[in-house]
């Protein structure tokens, strides 16, 4: 235990110190323990006896309105024995009724096995006969029957779910006597991904109803803005909130660290996030480092190897990579000797930041603007299990969002927490399914209304006139061609995935986006630690083959974004701004990669790859002719202007259209087009638009002035992530003139002298190409 | 939402992407590689066939009535209406000899719980040739007595779970348990659907022997709304006396789809009866000695028909689709045949196989 060496070190250490440009401590606090307004019986008082374990404030609360019959959302921070508050009363629930059963919804399968494991411990320990499984698309074949018959507790994921419900009559015995939905770490479910959600579990509710279940909800969440709407909104049900944490804290040390700090950074963010887990692991801390991309795991953990083992070879090998893509085993292996103490560091993107239990971590290094508070705190909260001081460090990249936070730390630490939002009412969503829901049980117009909300009607009608639903006399029945659970993908993914073979054996799978940044011909792969060569991409197998390598130089490919448009499909004009809705089709193309030694290039190599282009809806808008003017006059950076008001506009899309900000795209050029016209594009980043700029396009003229009011009214000088930098730029925010922004927003909000009313038709049906500024 | 317009597009967009979503692959012609990991493949040639005659048949049959096309009866049951289309086929039924059956089983005393081949050879040269005579072996008694009695007492479900226990499910003396039917508890049958599980089946064609003909009775689907009483006059067949089910590949996909239909609209569960999927038995039959073992392949290489105008039974839900979108019928002429023929191959292929098994010498 030596979280205060370190903290010494970094005080002491010449490099170090310039770096360290804040260090907030929080004290210690104590526990809070509650009580229960029934003691638990026998069994699981004992269990609780036996762990020595005192049920704080949080869980009481929670336990006691579970036993009241209430829908329980629990918002405590990560480790303060959330799993405890939900699997307690549901093992009563167990205990009371024979043949009751609970679902246990993940967002991932390393957090799958590691309540698994929590589960039947607890059932062995207890003797309640939960028989505890995991049910998703590993499950082998051979055992699905039996656990969906014998297993009184089943954790699965929404996409098995998706693809289970028509599958209904199979799962009869389950669904009729379902007690306990428990859905852990609900946060992730917002934006567009938690509304496909929230209408997959009405699917699920609908189906329990036709068994005769109607089971009780307990949601638990990072910390939300607000986590009552938000339960309200997910499940269709009214939530009690559990908030208040009992659990006790050590002292938390949070560093804020400056790669950057003299303006130049002579090491990139790697090297340095590097050098600060070496240091850890060195001082015996187990440590957790988070960062931005695979990549960047796979790079720490090499580079922190070589470092190591100049001390020891043993110590070299007790830090590991961890991310997704690797294959089931060896994600299992890593897990287990992160817990039992053998891998003292792990490098991992974000598949980590879920609570999984890996024991008491003492450190959390964060490379990078996680991009929102939410995986912040998460992330930070892994460290400091069991009341001990702990330590978190967030490196930051010399991005102006990274950098804003080191200069303005105060701002950093009161950062409110985010709003999850959800809509319940997109047309494109639900539309998708009603058709699921009408492939699993007839969709009957009286009864079902409630599920499937206030455009139910209008959407059966226009889904029965393409033919893909008919009446009949129980009700209106699937009847498209493919599977309906096939044709809506909960997270807007398509699906093609490239197999990484060495010697032909699997290495790992990646999509194909992923597969065209990382796994090109010639790219320098990692995988554990070990380097690969890309010797051929076979695109129409999708397969990968590499063999083994040993170059100490990394690649890094070089993306181009265009934007096109396809179909202009209305226009309108807003204080002399032309603003169009229509198609556009986005292409993201990798035209070279860099060849790079550490942080020097040493090469630069063409690549001959498809473009990667997706279909969707945009709005654009195109500033007044005088707009341009002005900011040209005032010596102000169009392009900066554009680019900010872009972001400024993306930033309140949650606010107006219920989505998430990842949800959303955006590109602005100073220059677009063939008349070379000043544009600023919002498009959806799902393929085949799913309404968010459409609905956005209605309602521009609110849009553009809360855009105008956030950027004038923020108090930064050059922006800010309050108003125009946003947390996934794929530009590195850069160029960005808040007093351009302003200017370009002011101007769509007010009417100018010069109004012009001239329409888009000049260019309609003409496609149109350009590269622009990349949200 | 702007409500305005939104929801016009939506049916569209669905459209599109549902359209696309096809369960087959279609593959060069003649690449029996391809063709030999899945079911789900179409040779190239035979998808462009089909869809030509889908346009011809389209064209042909445009504004041509459902009645001068088909001409069969109403069924009228408690869930509705249905369209039913009746055929009939003679077929030279093997003579079976039940005692052939009884007597080989007889002479299997690995039967027996703890008996394998070894321990038969064993016995069988100490004199225990019969499960009978294992009545007196001091240690097998116990387990024969149990057997004899199923074999005896049992119904051929018994009978057949038994062997299919000790031996594989595709053995022949599983298939041999049909002998102890009656040609008339047979009942044959193949569905047509709009994909793979979880949409309507669109055509039952059950076959029943009378008067040793097949009876082929059709129920096909005018609208989706027809297809519960289709169920219920389907599991009419399956009603009598002691029924015996026979199928290709029903196992996997028929009656576990019928079984799905059957809870999406609240009707109740399938009443287990013995089901002989004939698939199983010809791959143990056939296996490594045919290239491909679909039906349509066995037909032509054991039983000698060849198909006209037949379409690929992956098409079919294309073809049904088409009827859907335009009420053209011209579409549901090849897939009512297709089923016909499938029927009707079943039942000669089962009677084929149950003849070798079980037919007197």
């Amino acid at each position: 235990m030596a979280v205060s060496d370190v903290i010494r070190l970094l005080g002491v250490n010449p490099v170090y110190r310039n770096r360290v440009v804040h260090i907030e401590i929080s004290e210690p606090e104590l526990p809070r323990f509650g009580t229960l307004e029934v003691p638990p019986g026998d069994t699981l008082a004992s269990y609780l006896t036996q762990h020595r374990i005192h049920l704080y404030s949080h869980q009481c609360d929670a336990i006691n309105r579970v036993r009241s019959g209430k829908n329980v959302i629990i918002t405590t921070p990560t480790a303060s024995g959330k799993t405890l508050a939900f699997n307690l009363p549901v093992f009563e629930g167990l205990e009371r009724d024979r043949e009751a059963r609970a679902l246990y919804l993940y967002p991932t399968k390393a957090l799958s096995n590691d309540q698994l494991a929590t589960l039947e411990q607890m059932a062995q320990f207890t003797g309640i006969s939960a028989r505890p499984a995991i049910y998703d698309g590993d499950t082998p074949q051979s055992k699905r029957a039996a656990i969906r018959d014998n297993s009184r507790v089943i954790i699965s994921n929404p996409h098995e779910i998706h693809q289970v419900l028509s599958w209904h009559a199979k799962w009869r015995l389950f669904f009729s006597n379902l007690k306990f939905i428990v859905v852990d770490e609900a946060h992730r479910y917002r934006g567009v991904f938690g509304s496909h959600i929230a209408l997959l579990l009405r699917r699920l509710m609908r189906v329990c109803h036709f068994y005769g279940s109607s089971p009780q909800f307990i949601l638990s969440t990072a910390t939300l803005a607000n986590p009552l709407e938000f339960a309200g909104k997910l499940t269709g049900l009214p939530f009690d909130l559990v908030a208040g944490d009992g659990s006790p804290h050590g002292r938390k040390h949070f560093v804020l660290f400056n790669p950057f700090y003299d303006g130049i950074g002579e090491r990139s963010t790697y090297q340095e996030t590097k050098d600060l887990l070496v240091s850890c692991v060195k001082d015996n801390l187990q440590t957790l480092c988070f960062t931005s991309s695979r990549k960047m795991a796979e790079l720490v953990t090499l580079w922190a190897r070589d470092d190591a083992r100049r001390s020891s070879a043993r110590l070299a090998e007790s830090i590991s990579a961890y991310r997704a893509g690797y294959l089931p085993e060896e994600r299992r292996i890593i897990e287990r000797q992160l817990k039992d103490g053998r891998l003292k560091g792990v490098v991992s993107t974000n598949a980590l930041e879920l609570g999984i239990d890996v024991g008491s971590l003492d450190a959390v290094i964060i490379a990078g603007y996680p991009g929102t508070m939410m995986s912040t705190r998460q992330q930070a909260g892994r460290a400091g299990r069991k009341g001990d001081d702990s330590l978190a460090i967030f490196v930051a990249f010399a991005n102006p969002l990274d950098q804003y936070f080191m200069n303005h730390p105060h701002h950093f630490f009161s950062r409110s927490h985010e709003h999850a939002i959800i809509d319940t009412g997109n047309p494109y969503i639900v539309s998708g399914h009603l058709l699921c829901a009408a492939a699993e049980l007839p969709l009957c117009e009286d009864q079902d209304r409630q599920f499937f909300g206030e455009y139910f009607y209008e959407l059966l009608s226009e889904l029965a006139s393409s033919d893909l639903i008919r009446k009949t006399s129980r009700g209106w029945v699937y009847s498209g061609r493919g599977r309906a659970a096939d044709a809506v993908r909960l997270d807007g993914i398509p699906g093609s995935t490239f197999r990484i073979l060495c010697h032909g054996r699997l290495l790992e799978t990646m999509d194909r986006a992923q597969a065209y940044r990382e796994a090109h011909k010639g790219a320098i792969m990692l995988h554990q630690g070990e380097t690969y060569v890309v010797n051929e991409m076979d695109l129409e197998t999708h397969t990968v083959r590499v063999t083994e390598t040993d170059v100490d130089y990394y690649t890094q490919p070089l993306k181009e974004v265009d934007l096109s448009v396809i179909e202009i499909l209305e226009t309108r004009t807003i204080h002399g701004a032309r603003c169009a809705f229509g198609d556009v089709e986005v292409t993201e193309q990798y035209t070279s990669y860099k060849i790079k030694r550490k942080d020097t290039i040493i090469g630069l190599e063409p690549l001959d790859l498809p473009p990667i282009t997706f279909r969707t809806k945009a709005f654009w808008v195109i500033p007044a002719p005088d707009t341009e003017q002005r900011v040209k006059h005032a010596n102000l950076d169009l392009a900066g202007g554009l680019h900010g008001a872009e972001h400024a506009i993306i930033a309140l899309m949650p606010l107006h259209v219920m989505c998430d900000r990842w949800d959303i795209g955006g590109l602005s050029s100073p220059a677009f087009g063939e008349n070379c016209e000043p544009t600023v594009f919002v498009y959806d980043g799902y393929e085949g638009g799913i309404g968010l700029a459409e609905k956005a396009y209605e309602i521009l003229p609110d849009m553009f002035s809360s855009a105008h009011e956030l950027v004038r009214d923020c108090r930064c000088d050059e922006g800010c992530p309050s108003c125009i930098y946003s947390p996934k730029c794929g530009n590195d925010n850069q160029p960005l003139d808040k007093e351009a922004a302003v200017l370009i927003l002011r101007d769509l909000c007010t009417v100018t002298e010069k109004n012009e009313c001239t329409g888009l038709s000049a260019e309609s049906g003409q496609a149109f190409q350009q590269s622009g500024y990349f949200l | 939402m702007s409500a305005t317009h939104a929801p016009a597009r939506i049916g569209s967009l669905w459209q599109q992407r549902i359209k696309t979503m096809r369960e087959y692959e279609v593959v060069r012609d003649g690449n029996v590689f391809g063709a030999g990991f899945s079911n789900n493949v179409v040779f190239s040639s035979d998808y462009e066939q089909a869809h030509h005659q889908l346009d011809m048949l389209m064209e042909k049959h445009q504004d041509v009535p459902f009645h001068a096309i088909f001409s069969g009866t109403e069924v009228f049951n408690e869930c509705g209406v249905c369209f039913s289309l009746k055929s009939r086929q003679s077929l030279k039924i093997p003579s079976l000899d039940p005692d052939r059956f009884r007597s080989e089983i007889m002479e299997d005393l690995t039967l027996v719980h703890g008996i394998g081949p070894r321990t038969q050879t064993r016995l069988r040269s100490k004199g225990f040739r019969t499960l009978s005579d294992l009545m007196q072996h001091p240690k097998f008694r116990e387990y024969a007595h149990d057997v004899l009695t199923c074999l005896f007492g049992g119904d051929s479900a018994e009978i057949m779970d038994l062997i299919g226990w000790r031996h594989a499910k595709s053995h022949p003396s599983v298939l041999g348990t049909a002998g102890l039917h009656e040609p008339e508890d047979y009942v044959f049958l193949d569905i047509e659907t709009l994909g793979l599980f979880s949409r309507p089946v669109v055509l039952f064609g059950i076959g029943t022997i009378e008067n040793s003909n097949l009876e082929v009775h059709q129920y096909l689907l005018r609208d989706i709304d027809e297809e519960q009483a289709a169920l219920m006059a389907t599991l009419g067949h399956l009603s009598g006396d002691r029924p015996a089910l026979v199928t290709f590949n029903g196992k996997s996909f028929d009656i576990p789809y019928v079984s799905d239909r059957l809870a999406y609209y609240g009707m109740g569960s399938l009443a287990r009866i013995p089901h002989f999927d004939v698939l199983h038995f010809s791959r143990r039959r056939w296996k490594n000695q045919l290239p491909s073992l679909r039906l349509a392949a066995l037909e032509t290489d054991i039983l000698g028909i060849r198909r006209e105008d037949d379409i690929p039974g992956q098409m079919v839900p294309e073809f049904y689709e088409a009827y859907l979108r335009t009420g053209n019928c011209g579409p549901l002429i090849p897939v009512v045949e297709h089923n016909k023929q499938d029927v009707v191959s079943l039942a000669l292929l089962f009677f084929y196989l149950l003849g070798e098994t079980c037919g007197r010498l």
